[in-house]
């Protein structure tokens, strides 16, 4: 009866360790929820009626940073799937440096048409590793009943939202993301450039510690805890609740990507119609208003086993056709510039006039493009977050942060010229 | 006292209970329903998060995987470990009590201590994300357990066994099988479903040797379906309901042989 | 203890199978983790090798806070969830010995909150504090303990009360056995003998029980905090580790190291430490159980 069970096991056990024969089919691992998900279906499926290659879509969580999870456990296990890749804008130099991407400069010969942040944030140590897919931006959306103007600057934003709060019209004033996690980073980048600052200086070195950015992180401190406009539930938000809070109507202005501008304007949002977008606001002479450049490129895993095939379904998905329809179902950004001309059809789809959204994007600012980019972030999350949380002072947080982070940096063997921050 | 205490217990015990109640309950609520407190009690009672469990999520896969991997090493951990267990149990010899020292040693060993070499291993042999690739890392555990609970049962059996049984002229191999294995048969049998349940609930091996729903374990699918913005918490306590019944069945079925294993002496908490 | 040679040999034989393979998954990779806590090796990081750099890893973590911090957090939750446990667990084992017609249903009750995969006990204590609704949380609120709409998770200090509360319901049934199994070895006729005397239930409870259940007690309080102090599951499916971290635990902040940094030599070192605690811990539990169990009948 042992040797019965064992023997099972044994076969059960060999069972698991078969792996099926895989080919002709490609795994494309990414966002695949809502339209994303319908309009990639779509496509892959003309590509698959074009060119005869399948690709399966293997879905992933909807959060970044759950995501990047993923790619580190399966990539550091040297798992060959999935063949193709959508990273986060931040990710490429970070797993182009640990080996697990296939360099693409033998393949993509044509990069000029690309935003050159964009083209620049997918490059390590001058070899591109990721073709841009589409772009995000971060914006201000504002109502335009409770507010006369754009606010272009920080006060103008407090005053307004604090207004609309004590009339009674909203329940919170300005929502933003303040979970503990990378999202946090992008509102962060905005803020911080708004008042002069930046997370790294032109000559790569960390500089959270700044006034500009003490101030920046005091302000949004004092936002949630002192001015009470932002609700300290925000501290848990990312940008689906945020969206939320907007679009019921219950905020006077938000801090997100373009993608919230066609759900917005949606039958069934409270706030069609009365809702407009503008660049972050920023303190006049100091600082200037930041988008923090955020977005999706296309990646192929070093260890697939068809990189020809995986190749070209990256280069159908980044074709200036491909983009449009991506952008009037989902409403994302280009990441082409001539998709942006007048003619090419993308008036009355972004929300924004096409002009003004290409600007907007030219001038978006990458976060830092270094391999290390993921464990720099985690320790000003940490940091960022303990300070809106009040659990210290603004002022020693970033101190402890810089500290920690310029380690990291040294530890790394990172030199200093070897990061690069935006334009 | 007595009527003190057992008031007090009678209470706890309803606190003990009404987790699992709620659970079971909540899972049958239906979405709009699910975080109103009171409402929930009241009705109606649906099977929606249980159909989207199985019809969307496929959580038939990480119910497989868990019963090939926690048998698998409940097999192969009894086997080894009733062998060795006896031997140490019954059997004089130089060394056995440094050995029992040594095993009770490993099964001491923080989990997470192993988590590094043991990755490492299993990438170098292209073990990860299979069921060898969590069978073997369940070993660290599961053999120390199955030797220390049988050398726990065996010590208890008449110790003249197989002195009576080599008397009427029978080899060791005729002792085991025909004498000692039916006296023994409980106590294995126990010690089995105790190590199921160990493999069964095991979270962080399966959390850092598998890559994706298809070798996923039941602890880990559930935990990890809280991915999504929207936390599907109707599935996730339907996905508990079912993870946690098959264990709970056990239970019920084996709790006297159970209890008497968890006060045998020294077993992991 | 003389045996026969033959009998020896036999005796390997049925040893060596287990011993090897414990030896082959456990021992050596602990050899390796030791090995490993001396090296530089983070894998995302390839191009900087994998150096030999002594004890620079363990200087590290004793300069780095976050480990500090952790270390000092999950010593603080062992303590808190062991006397928690220890409580609520004599009061069960008391009245398990006495109300003998309800034993077998509280034992049945017991035993399903300990054979509950912790995953989902966490989780199902999460669902009831989740939210201005969740049935906990919103209880907690209408007693006033704390206001309504207060959002557990996000407070650094009371995200551990769910946390707590989820780990006792898991644990507390398997120290409640431990203490009965000690309360049955009381001899009756003390308590006879301390009523004739006029004792009052305090009285006895204090002079007899106690003091003869301190051998149980002592096992109930190291088998707990070893557990305690690897706690993982728990921590990790309810709160993640934050806010921030300031509900991360050291094997949290170990594992974290290890697959999401993938920083593979300073994770080794951090395990190393770790299984130093908890050895030291061990030996206190071996001192005082395995040799019992090895030479007195249970």
């Amino acid at each position: 009866m042992m040797v019965r069970a064992v023997t099972l096991a044994l076969m059960l056990l060999a069972a698991g360790c078969a792996r099926e024969d895989r080919r002709d089919v490609l795994t494309f691992s990414g966002s695949a929820v809502g339209r994303e998900a319908d309009v990639l279906r779509t496509q892959l499926a003309r590509f698959a009626a074009e060119r005869g290659i399948r690709v399966e879509i293997r879905a992933t969580p909807d959060s970044a940073d759950q995501r990047h999870q993923l790619y580190v456990q399966w990539l550091n296990a040297r798992s060959p799937e999935p063949d193709i890749l959508q990273l986060d804008v931040i990710w490429t130099p970070e797993f182009a440096a640990a080996g697990w991407l296939l360099p693409l400069d033998r393949f993509a010969h044509d990069t000029a048409d690309f935003f050159p942040a964009t083209l620049e944030a997918n490059r390590w140590q001058g070899v591109l590793f990721g073709l841009p897919w589409f772009v995000d931006v971060g914006m201000l959306y504002w109502r335009t009943d409770l507010f006369d103007r754009a606010p272009g600057t920080f006060d103008d934003l407090a005053g307004g939202a604090a207004r609309a709060l004590r009339d009674g019209r909203v329940r919170y004033g300005l929502v933003w993301q303040a979970a503990r996690y990378e999202g946090l980073m992008t509102v962060f980048v905005e803020i911080l450039g708004g008042f002069g600052g930046a997370i790294l200086d032109e000559a790569g070195a960390v500089a959270v510690d700044a006034p500009a950015a003490v101030s920046a992180l005091t302000w949004m401190r004092d936002a949630i805890h002192r001015e009470g406009i932002v609700p300290s539930a925000a501290l848990t938000w990312q940008e689906e609740q945020t969206r939320f809070a907007f679009q019921t109507g219950a905020a006077a202005a938000m801090r997100n990507w373009p993608y919230a501008y066609a759900l917005l304007s949606a039958g069934d949002s409270a706030v069609a119609g009365r809702f407009a977008v503008s660049p972050m606001p920023a303190v006049p002479g100091t600082g200037a208003p930041t988008g923090a450049l955020g977005g999706s490129q296309l990646a192929i895993n070093a260890r697939t086993a068809q990189p020809d095939e995986a190749w070209a379904v990256v280069e159908y998905l980044t074709a200036p056709e491909q983009m449009l329809e991506r952008a009037r179902v989902v409403g994302q950004f280009p990441s082409r510039a001539s998709v942006y001309e007048p003619g090419r059809g993308l008036e009355g789809v972004l929300g924004i006039d096409p002009a003004a959204a290409r600007d907007v994007v030219a001038a978006a600012r990458p976060r830092p493009v270094t391999p290390v980019y993921t464990q720099l972030s985690e320790i000003l999350q940490i940091r960022v977050h303990r300070a809106l949380t009040r659990q210290q002072e603004p002022a020693a947080a970033l101190h402890e942060a810089a500290r920690e982070m310029r380690a990291l940096l040294a530890r790394s063997g990172l030199a200093a010229e070897r990061t690069t921050e935006g334009p | 006292m007595s009527r003190w205490v057992a008031r007090g217990a009678a209470a706890l015990v309803a606190l003990s209970a009404f987790p699992l109640a709620w659970m079971v309950v909540a899972s049958l609520a239906p979405e709009t329903r699910l975080f109103d407190a009171g409402g929930v009690w009241r009705g109606p009672f649906v099977l929606d998060h249980y159909r989207a469990l199985f019809d969307q999520r496929d959580f038939w896969v990480p119910i497989r995987n868990s019963f090939i991997v926690a048998g698998s090493t409940t097999v192969f951990a009894v086997a080894l470990g009733a062998a060795c267990a006896y031997a140490l149990a019954r059997m004089r010899f130089r060394g056995r009590y440094a050995l029992l020292a040594f095993v009770l040693a490993v099964s001491m060993f923080p989990q997470i201590s192993l988590v590094a070499p043991l990755y490492l291993l299993l990438r170098e042999a292209g073990l990860i994300n299979t069921y060898p690739g969590l069978v073997l890392p369940y070993l660290t555990f599961a053999m120390p357990l199955t030797i220390w609970l049988l050398v726990g049962y065996f010590r208890q059996l008449p110790a003249d066994l197989e002195e009576a049984a080599a008397i009427d002229g029978a080899g060791r191999l005729r002792t085991l099988v025909e004498i000692f294995a039916p006296l023994a048969w409980p106590g294995i049998a126990t010690t089995a479903i105790l190590t199921f349940v160990y493999c069964w609930n095991e979270f962080l091996f399966a959390l850092s040797f598998t890559l994706g729903p298809e070798r996923h374990t039941v602890p880990v699918a559930i935990a990890l379906f809280r991915g999504q913005y929207q936390v599907p918490w109707g599935q996730i306590l339907a996905a508990a309901v079912v993870a946690t019944a098959p264990v709970v069945l056990l239970v019920i079925a084996f709790q006297r042989r159970i209890t008497r294993g968890l006060t045998a002496g020294a077993v992991k908490g | 203890m003389s045996a026969s040679p033959s009998e020896r040999r036999e005796a390997w034989l049925f040893v060596s199978p287990a011993i090897a393979t414990i030896a082959a998954v456990a021992i050596i990779p602990m050899a390796w983790t030791v090995w490993e806590s001396l090296h530089l090796h983070d894998l995302r990081m390839p191009w900087l090798g994998r150096p030999f750099v002594g004890a620079d890893n363990y200087l590290e973590a004793f300069g780095d806070e976050r480990f500090r911090d952790a270390m000092a957090r999950t010593f603080a939750f062992a303590a808190a969830s062991v006397s928690l446990e220890l409580v609520i667990g004599l009061i069960f084992a008391l009245a398990m010995s006495h109300a003998l017609r309800a034993r077998a249903l509280i034992r049945v009750l017991v035993l399903m909150a300990w054979a509950v995969p912790t995953v989902v006990a966490a989780l199902v204590w999460r669902f009831m504090f989740e939210g201005p609704s969740g049935v906990a949380g919103s209880l907690l609120a209408a007693l006033g303990v704390v206001d309504a709409g207060f959002s557990w998770f996000v407070h650094p200090v009371a995200a551990w009360v769910p946390i707590l509360l989820a780990d006792a319901w898991k644990m507390t049934p398997f120290v409640a056995l431990l203490l009965l199994a000690g309360l049955e070895s009381i001899d009756p006729s003390l308590y006879d003998a301390a009523r004739m005397d006029g004792a009052g239930a305090w009285r006895q409870f204090r002079e007899i029980t106690l003091p003869l259940l301190r051998p149980a007690l002592l096992v109930a309080v190291l088998f707990r905090a070893l557990d305690a102090f690897r706690v993982f599951d728990v921590i990790y499916v309810m709160t993640g580790g934050g806010p921030g971290t300031s509900t991360e635990p050291i094997s949290l902040y170990t594992f974290t190291t290890l697959l999401q940094h993938l920083r593979f030599g300073y994770g080794s070192a951090l395990s190393v430490l770790v299984f130093l605690t908890t050895f030291v811990l061990a030996l206190l539990y071996i001192r005082l159980v395995g040799r019992n169990l090895l030479e007195a009948k249970p």
